[in-house]
């Protein structure tokens, strides 16, 4: 109560000095993850625990992070495992671009979906060996925004961090990749995210203003200055859209619209079919988060920029209610016209949002104490034509379902990522199609009949969004999570990637 | 005069010669290094500035030098200032006006030397210290996070007076300087150059090369010059009276009369511009002479001093560093929680706040983001800094993300068994190494350990609200708190910019249970007639930052009756509030944040409510007259004889915390340096016939409670028949 005396407020202000983000020895982080069950004692000499990364430390940098004397830092290596886990994971609602994210940047974002995992996963930072972040427009003001992300975050110093780039599977890479370096025994716990603001993508100028903006810090004289001026013309004004030319595939020039358009003709998918396909996608979301299913992978979110007064978000806000054929029916192809069947209604829109996942051998989880949302069974990456980039789940998904011993029909959850409607219903035809397998995937017999039922139960990108770099990482969450409520066993995790990929991986939830 | 010299020596003091070194680092070029053998961080004391003395006499014999460079030990360690409390000891008039002449003739010698004079200074460099640096040619300041730099003399109550208040608006112009001294602020090393404090910023490494490289002239470094504005504002009388004006005003509000240090300095920095430097050094020293033996500048520097002394509890008793917390939960996301929670991200902690429902949080954070910017936009953050400030506060609902904490506060609602519940659950999730803290007002501690498996894990610490302002924080020492544990929080405090005083765990530690008879006076004596603004304008008149009704409307009625309702049960009737809360309360009433209390709080004024007359009770509709001195004896005493039980049960450890406790916690007036350094101005014999005489009035007993709260303590009563001080009662190792 009452005020302090003015004048005796000698200090001023505080100093601006930033707080070492690892200032606390990593062993004096108390929490029940400390796997050896003993934590230090803040004033002692922290004991490494077990698969505590020591890479990267520098004598001196890092005094409270130092191993104790005589013990010289020894480079990690783990057993490896054939066994990864999703130890755990949790997302922040995902909001349309240009809307309430709109003040949000990638390694803000990403951070509070990490932060909030380490929270409640109760995983000291420390413990982790790298954090992976998939992200594809990476703002150009947080290079490696992995790094950014991961200090944000509150990750010590001196645990590594990248950023992965596979355009839309971007955060599921993330997640293949700790995969790759548990089974190396390359270490043993990864933070892994997938976080995209495509609100915050730029514009920027084309050529003939970058170039007169060169001219113009090279002229050395006013005269040289004014020809530079004088070469200015009003079309360099017109801005270049990363967010349009990023959707682009450079190789083929075909904007990802035009090639779903491109597999609607292929596999004769009809406008209808691909309005009811999204009709259905966003009635499930909505009885999916109404029913708080959604709500079981979601932490709210109130995003930077938030008017004052205004609530946190509590789920994806993509999601229409009450979306009806009529409605859809009413709205003009947006990529080709007049005979395109691909409209904004039945495509996925431009999102921001964020996944986090801690992916970990399955020895290691149980030493932290958690209980895996999933096993990672296996998983595949392939390659097609990026004028058919949609198929390629088809071709992943066949891949990775073959390196699991596994079929389609045993998949009680077939999480695909609906870039378009059209595109999924093309993927469905050809897992379908004993022609398609013979011609593509090399096999004798198609791949299987994809359920209706089990395909994307709760919706998809088309009601809830497609933030690019985070929707891998998503997937392998709603997946997981959907093993869980039905109490299955295996589920598909895949999608389509722009430039000509599939990637897809096989979850297994083992009964406890 | 030599002798009386001799009586300010510092006792451990070297033999002559050995505080002050010349270098002959080349031809030329002196250098001259403050390195007194007795101090860690030098001081201009009697011993050094003698020394200094005899350097600058050898030095100008030296024909051949060209150039002297001035520094510390090391780059960023050169001295502390002035030996203040050397300078406070004295209550001779005539003996200050002889010591400040004293420095200024040293540090006249120092400017007047034949040879290009360079400070290379840095970390600390504050008053006296800022003092030698400008009687230099130039400034060089080594770019440092301990680098300090400035003239705080006015916030203790006495001027710069060793040249600074003329050699400063100078060099930096009459505005600035009025700013910068008045404020008494310490700059870091980007605004000190900004604003013209020193020429030139380097490296610590670089420090002294580049100081001799100015000082041989191989390196330009102009003198920071404010061109037009010199002779626009300095030199300009009618902009100068037009300063003198809004300055006086300001002050006057700022200080109500009660601080003369501002009012001696302001006219003399006006003045400098247009005056000889001898006759403004004369001025100079005849102010300082006159503010040194004032009782303000005593009391003043008694609180600096117990601040000083409060950042040790950051160390644990054997010495050593107590454990560094960086990890911090907060659960209750209500105001005082929220507070902490802001405050702790603000000072670079991570930290995490939870409550039950999202809808506090939010709010929270909402508040978090607006002190964020408003901080951003007073210290001109960097983007970085911004972000690093919002990223270090999340927000969750339920416990289940704090069992990474080091430390989790709990700030939830005052009821014994939904504080039980956190605890319990906490205890099970966190690392049996976290501590566990309360911020309860009115529970105990002790209560709370209780049934917890680690009770030397638990332990209080009780903020102020509005937190981020309130620079006091109560560590609560439960019957079984451990020592490491207390000082760790108490480092935790420190680190918040908070000052922490230990207390013991009983009612209302101590500032509430100082508070209580206090405020409940002021409502009895509302109560029996007396006007609002009466009551309150005596307590700011003694220097209160606010009147105890305003204060109450602050706290709020319902807050209040629940701590008063603690404090009673606790002491019984000495402790017994007033029924006017009551009915205030029942009538609705609940002080600021309903709008109404004993004020109406409206958007922008606020007035004396005026349907409180009918809640009097039937004495107080007659109209009594109340002089003002009993008003004054009724608010004060009160607390007074409350803090003299409370010293003797030890709830702090001594008479000098209690007066810090005071001070920081309640506002009581620094400038009386306390609430026991001030019962030892005015007598503790005194204080007692004047609780005698209020314990004998009839208004007093024939009231239905709060009688014995006048019946003497048996340490004053002791005290005062001794005829001796409170601040004589020894203080003991920190309460348990």
């Amino acid at each position: 109560m009452i005020f302090a005396p003015s004048d005796l407020d000698r200090e001023g202000p505080p100093e601006k000095r930033r707080a070492e983000p690892d200032a606390a020895p990593q062993g004096s982080a108390p929490g029940p993850a400390d796997a050896n069950g003993q934590a230090p004692a803040p004033s002692e000499q922290p004991q490494p625990t077990i698969g505590e990364p020591a890479h990267g430390v520098l004598p001196g940098q890092a005094p409270e992070a130092a191993p104790a004397p005589g013990r010289a830092p020894a480079v990690h290596v783990s057993r490896p495992s054939s066994r990864c886990v999703i130890a755990a994971g949790l997302r922040l609602p995902q909001a349309r671009a240009g809307g309430l994210y709109r003040r949000e940047n990638a390694a803000h974002l990403g951070a509070v979906a990490a932060r909030e995992l380490l929270a409640q996963s109760g995983v000291p930072a420390g413990a982790l060996h790298e954090v992976l972040v998939g992200c594809v427009g990476q703002p150009h003001d947080q290079a490696n925004v992995g790094r950014v992300l991961a200090l944000r975050a509150g990750v010590p110093e001196r645990v590594p961090a990248r950023t992965l780039g596979r355009n839309c599977a971007s955060g599921m890479d993330a997640v293949t990749t700790a995969c790759t370096l548990i089974e190396a025994g390359r270490g043993d716990l990864f933070l892994c995210v997938g976080v995209e603001v495509m609100s915050q993508y730029p514009l920027t100028f084309g050529p003939g203003m970058t170039s007169l903006f060169e001219r113009l810090s090279r002229a050395r004289s006013p005269l040289e200055r004014l020809a530079a001026l004088a070469s200015f013309r009003p079309s360099f004004l017109k801005p270049r859209v990363a967010l349009m030319e990023g959707l682009t595939d450079p190789v083929t020039g075909l904007i990802m619209g035009r090639t779903a358009e491109l597999l609607a003709r292929d596999f004769g998918i009809s406008r209808e079919a691909s309005d009811r396909f999204a009709c259905e996608s966003h009635l499930r979301a909505a009885k999916a988060r109404d029913s708080g299913r959604l709500a079981r992978e979601i932490v709210p979110h109130l995003p930077l920029g938030a008017k004052d007064g205004q609530a946190a978000l509590v789920h994806d806000d993509g999601i229409r209610d009450g979306q009806s054929m009529e409605s859809l029916a009413k709205l003009k192809p947006y990529f080709e016209k007049p005979d395109g069947i691909v409209t904004v209604g039945n495509s996925c829109g431009i999102t921001d949002g964020a996944t986090a996942l801690l992916v970990a051998s399955a020895e290691r989880a149980a030493d932290l104490g958690l209980e895996p949302l999933a096993e990672i069974r296996s998983w595949a990456w392939a390659g097609l034509d990026p004028a058919r980039m949609g198929l390629g789940p088809v071709f992943a998904g066949a891949l990775a379902l073959e390196q699991a011993g596994l079929t389609l029909a045993e998949m009680a959850v077939v999480e695909l990522n609906e870039a378009f409607a059209a595109q999924v219903l093309a993927c469905q035809a050809a897992f379908a199609s004993d022609r398609f397998a013979a011609e593509h995937l090399g096999r004798a017999t198609r791949v299987g009949e994809l359920d209706p039922a089990r395909l994307n139960p709760n919706g998809g990108a088309i009601a809830l969004g497609h933030p690019v770099g985070a929707s891998g990482a998503r997937l392998l969450l709603t997946a997981a999570h959907e093993l869980a409520v039905r109490g299955e066993r295996f589920g598909l995790a895949t999608l389509c990637i722009g430039g000509g990929q599939g990637g897809a991986v096989v979850l297994e939830r083992r009964q406890s | 005069m030599k002798e009386r010299f001799q009586s300010l020596m510092p006792k451990d003091a070297p033999p002559p010669g050995a505080c002050v070194r010349i270098e002959r680092p080349e031809p030329g070029l002196a250098r001259l290094v403050l390195d007194p053998p007795h101090r860690k961080l030098a001081v201009l004391d009697v011993a050094l500035m003698q020394d200094l003395e005899r350097a600058l006499d050898a030095l100008s014999g030296d024909s051949g030098l060209v150039a002297l460079v001035i520094t510390g030990r090391e780059p960023t360690s050169f001295a502390a200032g002035a030996d203040i409390d050397a300078l406070t000891s004295i209550d001779d008039a005539a003996f200050a006006l002889e010591l400040g002449r004293y420095g200024q003739g040293v540090f006249e010698k120092l400017a007047r030397l034949k040879a290009f004079k360079v400070a290379a200074v840095g970390g600390p460099v504050p008053g006296g210290a800022f003092e030698l640096a400008l009687a230099c040619d130039r400034i060089v300041l080594a770019d440092h996070p301990s680098t300090k730099i400035g003239l705080p003399e006015v916030l203790l109550g006495i001027l710069p007076g060793w040249g600074g208040s003329q050699r400063l608006p100078r060099r930096i112009g009459v505005p600035a300087a009025l700013e910068a001294i008045l404020a008494g602020r310490l700059f870091d090393a980007r605004r000190a150059l900004r604003l013209g404090l020193v020429d030139r910023l380097t490296w610590p490494e670089y420090l002294l090369r580049v100081a001799s490289d100015i000082a041989m002239g191989r390196l330009r470094a102009p003198r920071y010059d404010r061109g037009a504005w010199k002779w626009l504002v300095d030199k300009n009388p009618l902009a100068r009276a037009l300063i003198r004006r809004k300055v006086l005003q300001e002050v006057r509000a700022k200080t109500r009369g009660h601080y003369p240090a501002p009012l001696e300095v302001i006219p003399l920095i006006l003045a400098a511009p247009s005056t000889p430097l001898e006759v403004g050094l004369e001025h100079e020293a005849a102010a300082l002479s006159r503010l040194m033996v004032s009782p303000v500048c005593k009391n003043l520097v008694s609180i600096f001093r117990l601040s000083e002394d409060a950042k040790r509890l950051g160390k644990l008793p054997g010495g050593g560093e107590a454990p560094k917390l960086v990890r911090v939960g907060v659960v209750g996301a209500g105001v005082m929680g929220a507070g902490i929670a802001t405050v702790a991200a603000q000072k670079g902690l991570w930290t995490r706040l939870s409550d039950v429902d999202r809808a506090p949080l939010d709010r929270a954070l909402h508040a978090h983001r607006a002190n964020v910017k408003k901080d951003a936009a007073r210290r001109r953050l960097a983007p970085h800094e911004i972000d690093a400030a919002l990223d270090r506060l999340d927000a969750g609902v339920g416990l289940a993300g704090l069992s990474g904490s080091e430390i989790v506060i709990e700030a939830v609602a005052e009821r014994l068994e939904v504080k039980l519940a956190v605890f319990g659950e906490l205890a099970r999730r966190l690392s049996p190494r976290a501590i566990l803290a309360t911020n309860t007002s009115s529970l105990s501690v002790d209560a709370l350990a209780e049934r917890l498996p680690h009770p030397e894990r638990v332990v209080g610490m009780h903020f102020f609200n509005p937190v981020p302002q309130m620079p006091l924080v109560e560590v609560v020492r439960g019957a079984r708190t451990s020592d490491e544990v207390v000082h760790a929080v108490a480092r935790l405090a420190l680190s918040l910019g908070k000052t922490p005083v230990i207390t013991r765990d009983t009612a209302g530690f101590v500032v509430n249970r100082l508070l209580g008879p206090y405020l409940d006076e002021a409502a009895r004596l509302f109560d029996a007639g007396v006007e609002v603004q009466e009551v309150d304008r005596v307590a700011k008149d003694f220097g209160l930052p606010m009147g105890p009704l305003e204060l109450l409307d602050e706290v709020g009625l319902d807050i209040a009756a629940h701590a008063a309702e603690s404090l009673q049960r606790a002491f019984g009737e000495r402790m017994a509030s007033s029924e006017l809360l009551g009915r205030m309360l029942a009538a609705g009433l609940k002080g600021k944040k309903g709008g109404a209390g004993f004020y109406l709080h409206g958007e922008k004024q606020r007035v004396v409510n005026p349907d409180l007359a009918r809640l009097r009770s039937a004495a107080g509709n007659v109209r009594h007259e109340f002089p003002e001195a009993a008003i004054f004896d009724h608010l004060l005493m009160a607390m007074l004889n409350e803090a003299a039980l409370a010293l003797e049960e030890r709830v702090v450890a001594g008479p000098r915390e209690l007066d810090l406790a005071t001070v920081f916690g309640m506002g009581f007036p620094p400038f009386h340096g306390g609430l026991l350094r001030w019962a030892d101005t005015l007598g503790p014999r005194e204080v007692l016939g004047r609780i005698l005489r209020l314990s004998a009035s009839p208004a007093i007993l024939s009231r239905p409670g709060g009688v014995a709260r006048f019946k003497p303590a048996p340490l004053l009563r002791r005290v005062a028949e001794a005829s001796g001080k409170f601040h004589a009662v020894e203080a003991e190792a920190p309460p348990r």
